[in-house]
């Protein structure tokens, strides 16, 4: 099966059977769109909360955005569409500078954004203290989630 | 943000500089002679970090925020230990008998000493404030670990400047990797200074 890397502040669809893959996720958060119908998957790897002026997919809104217009072109329908996410954390053990602490804002973005938009989260693994990476089957939809301690979580 | 050859060789000296009082220190700390690498400066595409400092690595990191209040520039100091230098490091300063309490602290002292006297180098050679926070320390994926950084800075632009220089001892003994992460504003000022000093 084909591996795409999704990069930190962007988003990748996959059509056939694809694994996609958000690696080293600290305070971003990864947020899968799944259309288990078609068989259809997005994943972004979303930096800021909130959204910009020009549609920057670094932001939580306009990531999430793009990325279902553009899987809406692919005639992925937004009533069929379920949600993953896994991201968020806070993997500083001292931590001294409150900018840095961005995970919890991101996850909250996320989650207003999909409430507003009507979009079904079924599965989520956020927050904590540990760094994530994001394997997302496009094939069944299903995630593995593995730490950066070794520990696997599948959703 | 765009640079020229000018610019790249006067950010290599002033990480030359920096590097150089660090490595002192370290060396200082640990009781070897410390030699260091002509440092690298990069101007990376946020999506081409992965890729760039092996995001998916664990490594020990500790980051110091620092500030030039007359500028306003500000920046961050990203320290990396990669594979198994934390724990040679820790050998060295702690000896074999110790709490992971213990070797957190040691790494996160490291971490201060190689960044506070990067800091206070490169401030008076510039002749700007550089105000550093005290250190935050992580062990993670790589690019976790840096993450809330970069999205910090790339509020406003997709590109950061990575500057990265290899601190050794003689035996090739343990790795350390000096990021310094400024913003546009620090960064043009910077230059600025640069450009008057030679």
């Amino acid at each position: 099966m084909t591996e795409i890397l999704v990069g930190i502040g962007e988003y990748r669809i996959g059509k056939k059977p694809t694994i996609l893959k958000a690696i080293g996720l600290g305070s971003c958060v990864g947020v899968a769109f799944y259309d288990p119908v078609l068989k259809i998957g997005g994943l972004a790897h979303v930096m800021l909360p909130g959204k910009s002026d020009n549609g920057c997919a670094r932001f939580a809104e306009d990531a999430v955005n793009r990325m279902l217009r553009d899987m809406g072109k692919l005639c992925v329908k937004k009533d069929r569409i379920v949600a993953k996410m896994a991201g968020g954390a806070q993997v500083f053990k001292f931590i001294t500078i409150d900018a840095l602490k961005i995970g919890d804002r991101n996850v909250k973005s996320i989650d207003e954004h999909l409430r507003k938009l009507g979009i079904r989260v079924v599965a989520r693994d956020v927050g904590g203290d540990k760094g994530r990476t994001m394997l997302f089957d496009t094939s069944d939809g299903s995630v593995v989630v593995k730490y950066s301690n070794g520990d696997v979580v599948w959703m | 943000m765009m640079l020229d050859s000018f610019d790249l060789d006067a950010l290599k000296e002033l990480g030359n500089i920096g590097a150089g009082h660090a490595a002192t220190s370290l060396s200082k700390l640990l009781g070897r002679t410390i030699s260091m690498s002509v440092p690298e400066i990069r101007l990376v595409k946020i999506s081409e970090l992965d890729e760039i400092i092996d995001a998916g690595r664990i490594v020990s990191g500790i980051i110091t925020a620092f500030k030039d209040p007359l500028s306003k520039g500000e920046g961050y100091l990203y320290v990396m230990l990669p594979g198994d230098t934390p724990g040679k490091l820790i050998s060295v300063l702690c000896g074999s008998a110790t709490s992971t309490e213990y070797e957190l602290s040691a790494l996160l002292e490291i971490g201060n000493i190689i960044s506070s006297s990067f800091c206070a180098a490169t401030a008076d050679f510039l002749e700007v404030e550089m105000i550093p926070t005290p250190p935050s320390l992580a062990q993670d994926y790589a690019l976790a670990v840096i993450d809330a950084v970069i999205s910090r800075l790339v509020e406003s632009y997709d590109q950061v400047l990575l500057f990265e220089v290899v601190l050794r001892d003689e035996q090739d003994f343990f790795e350390t990797y000096i990021v310094l992460i400024p913003d546009a504003v620090f960064f043009e000022n910077v230059v600025k200074m640069l450009k008057r000093k030679v």
